[in-house]
């Protein structure tokens, strides 16, 4: 185990900062790049006023604000390209963006140029027979399924934010979502892509399955590192001919946690397996999303199996047995898709009931062997209590996928220094449990701190040389991922290529 | 001459070695070998010394509940199918060869199988590796949980690089439950369907490819070449080979269909029968067209500036 990551600036949010600032860039004159982008993309898709750009200053992720130097909006992907290629030209740093729904802080540009993508939202083609979608980088996750939907089809990766997200942001931050659990997270659905390289080369990406590399699985999840999605071609998914949708209702939270394993062990794979607590059924009920979930519950299993009606109805009869076994109170199957709406309602909207709670809310991100959930989540409200916080869990329990959110003020410094304390304390948790520090938002800026503890020098070294190969300047969303630091020249293997030449 | 790292710090001195050699010599280039069994890539290695992971075998952890498993480079698709197959699981790798070729090379060169439409390919099913580049740096990437986004994607990126980019010490991979029931179909077509010019007046191919498009997805379906059937032991006239598996309902229904296929009759075969096909069908040694773009060769630079890792393998100039 290595020391735990020290936090060395602290802003007036509760969470630490970007620990090592990129190397100071090249100073870029605003007013001139603003110009010449002006030029490419017409005035009205520059923005450079403070006011005009407030609503850039954050993502999805409350408590973390970094101002744009600019932002620029191309409405093609011929203005992508040229947009890309003038940045490139004065060495400006930039920051891609999509609907800025991301949960880890992604999207910020920290005095640097913001390039905004969701203009690029046309769907190029959608070829049914083959079962595959090509389309721009701003097109909303949600569009495309219902696109796709007369043909019987959808896009499988659902993210929470779904209604808002695009499918390029989902590509940099490799999205996952409830339904990942049977049918894989973005890296499992996505087949080729035009990229635009940060030095305004668009190359072809595929993920080498004729005979080359991986690229575009090294490029998925790189969190906009390695430069901007102009196109990309997406596996779609025929519908399940027939859906079912079970709430079971536990005493207590470890026993909902045993009934997840219970259901993997006994070889079903549910198209989704969700669990929330108390907290969250509370926040919930009390919202107007109120699903109908028993208020008196300690957890609740959101599970739901789909594919062929032949053998399904066998699926959710084991599915029920294992929950009761577990010690489940209850088991209610979704009588028509009115209530199976209404279920999936109550969890997909469950960040947002949770505003009614407090006025920000720390939406955390880690996950752990599937079998270490019960124990882990106990030390989860130890820790929480400690720190005089109550933790909503939410998440993806089929994955190991736990979301710890942490319902706070702000505004509150005594109460964010606990926060930022229990959050460092769960992620220390996790990692030692053998998980990791985030499985579907990213790293982004949040979980920077975290790190150093989860991998070796070395891995982060050699993540620094990845992001190389793609961005040798560094300038695409600089300062994100890999803590600057981490990134040493190899000067030993350079005089080992010198003597071969 | 040849190396036998026991352990990944072992290996990463021997790279480094041959990293700091090959400044010297031009024969410093390493050789990277399991069980030797591996498919060639039609190209030859400029490698003074071969490289034997061998050592590095066996099963490091597995919780059955966790459907994840680590296992050292070496260890052999029949090793790691015995040890899940204990349990009730199986990692779908399942790819094209014998199951005396190790895990590490079908990870390194991405080798699917016939059930990788259905169970996944080796690059989605590869959750995190241990694998030590070609400047002797040990890395460590992903892990025992089946999602993990905590950084870049070295996994991805050293998946199916045939060890150019590093060398793979451990895997941890994703497994499944095997099927509850588990059935395998020879597809016997009607002659009419292969006479000269006359094509029968059903088309069971068609029908069989729309069965496995549909709501009961086989596991795996394949075509075979009316000389296939005597070499599997099949019965005569055997051209397509079906696996359903599933629950009893979910099999029962699938088993009605292809009975039902209109110009075929479905003989039940043995379930060995499919190593059979992936020793047997396994696609022969061609020489491997490697797609050497700009990126492809900055990744390959970066990750093996001395060019010890298999130099020439993948057919790259100088």
């Amino acid at each position: 185990m290595r020391e735990t990551p020290s936090f060395p600036r602290v802003t007036t949010s509760a969470f630490p900062t970007v620990a090592d600032p990129a190397a100071p860039p090249a100073p870029v004159d605003v007013r001139a790049l603003a110009g010449a982008l002006a030029g490419i993309v017409g005035p009205s898709h520059v923005l450079t006023r403070d006011a005009s750009l407030l609503v850039y200053r954050s993502d999805g992720l409350p408590g973390l604000a970094r101002d744009p130097a600019l932002a620029v909006f191309p409405g093609s992907r011929d203005e992508l390209v040229a947009v890309m290629r003038a940045l490139a030209a004065v060495g400006a740093p930039f920051v891609a963006r999509g609907a800025g729904t991301g949960l880890s802080g992604g999207a910020l540009a920290d005095g640097v140029t913001l390039l905004g993508l969701h203009r690029l939202k046309r769907i190029l083609a959608i070829d049914a027979e083959a079962r595959t979608a090509t389309v721009e980088p701003g097109v909303v996750n949600a569009s495309l399924t219902k696109a796709v939907a007369p043909f019987g089809l959808h896009y499988a990766p659902d993210p929470s934010s779904q209604t808002a997200c695009t499918i390029g942001g989902n590509i940099a931050e490799n999205a996952g979502g409830p339904h990942c659990l049977k049918y894989g997270v973005t890296l499992n659905h996505v087949l080729r892509a035009t990229i635009v390289l940060p030095d305004g080369t668009v190359i072809p990406l595929d993920r080498g399955d004729d005979g080359g590399y991986d690229l575009l699985g090294a490029f998925v999840g790189s969190e906009g590192c390695f430069g901007v999605v102009a196109d990309v071609t997406v596996r779609l998914t025929p519908d399940p001919e027939r859906v079912i949708t079970l709430l079971a209702d536990f005493t207590s939270v470890r026993a909902a946690a045993d009934a997840t394993s219970r259901i993997i062990a006994a070889g079903i794979l549910p198209a989704a397996l969700e669990l929330m607590d108390q907290a969250t059924i509370e926040a919930v009920e009390s919202s107007i999303y109120a699903a109908g979930y028993p208020r008196d519950a300690a957890a609740v299993l959101l599970i739901e199996v789909d594919g062929a009606a032949a053998g399904l109805e066998e699926d959710a009869a084991a599915v029920e047995t294992e929950c009761r076994g577990a010690g489940a109170r209850g088991v209610r199957v979704a009588r028509d898709a009115t209530e199976r709406a209404r279920l999936w309602q109550g969890r997909k909207k469950a960040f947002g009931a949770m505003g009614r709670v407090s006025p920000h809310l720390a939406v955390q991100d880690a996950v752990v062997p599937r079998t270490q959930l019960a124990d882990v989540l106990e030390e989860i409200q130890v820790i929480g209590a400690r720190h005089g916080l109550r933790v909503c869990n939410v998440f993806h329990a089929g994955d190991g996928n736990l979301h710890p959110n942490i319902p706070y003020d702000a505004g509150d410094p005594e109460q964010s220094r606990h926060v930022h304390q229990a959050m460092r304390e769960i992620m220390a948790r996790c990692i030692a449990a053998g998980g990791t520090i985030t499985g579907e938002h990213g790293v982004g800026l949040d979980k920077l701190p975290y790190m150093d503890a989860l991998l070796t020098a070395e891995t982060l070294d050699a993540m620094c040389t990845l992001r190389d190969v793609f961005d040798p300047e560094r300038r695409s969303n600089p300062g994100k991922v890999v803590p600057v630091r981490a990134c040493k020249e190899w000067h030993g293997a350079a005089s080992v290529r010198g003597g071969q030449a | 001459m040849s190396d036998q790292p026991r352990n990944v710090r072992e290996l990463a001195g021997l790279v480094r070695d041959a990293a700091t050699r090959s400044a010297a010599t031009r024969d410093a280039g390493l050789r990277i070998e399991g069980a030797g069994t591996w498919m060639d890539s039609g190209h030859p290695v400029r490698a003074g010394v071969t490289l034997s992971v061998g050592a590095m075998r066996g099963i490091v952890a597995y919780t059955p509940a966790d459907l994840t498993i680590t296992v050292d480079a070496a260890t052999t698709l029949a090793e790691l199918d015995a040890a899940t197959r204990e349990h009730g699981q199986w990692c779908p790798l399942l790819p094209w060869g014998d199951d005396r070729g190790t895990v590490g090379a079908t990870v390194a060169t991405a080798t699917a199988g016939p059930f990788a439409e259905s169970l996944g390919r080796p690059r989605d099913l590869v959750l995190g590796v241990e694998a030590v580049d070609g400047m002797g740096r040990v890395l460590g990437a992903g892990g025992r949980v089946v999602k993990n986004v905590a950084g870049f994607d070295l996994t991805r990126a050293i998946t199916g690089s045939w060890g150019t980019l590093a060398v793979i010490a451990r895997l941890h991979l994703r497994l499944r439950s095997r099927p509850a029931v588990d059935e395998s179909w020879a597809m016997v077509m009607d002659d009419a369907r292969d006479t000269p010019g006359g094509v029968s007046r059903n088309d069971p191919g068609a029908a069989l490819r729309e069965f496995s498009r549909g709501p009961h997805a086989p596991l795996a379906m394949l075509d075979l070449a009316r000389e296939d059937a005597a070499a599997l032991a099949l019965p005569a006239g055997t051209r397509a080979l079906v696996r359903i598996g599933g629950n009893g309902a979910f099999v029962a229904a699938s088993r009605a269909a292809l009975q039902s296929t209109a110009g075929a009759t479905a003989v039940a075969v043995e379930p060995a029968t499919w190593d059979r096909v992936r020793t047997r069908l396994a696609p022969g040694d061609r020489a491997l067209t490697w797609r050497w773009d700009a990126l492809s060769r900055r990744l390959r630079e970066r990750f093996d500036p001395a060019r010890v890792l298999n130099p020439g393998l993948l057919g790259e100039e100088g």
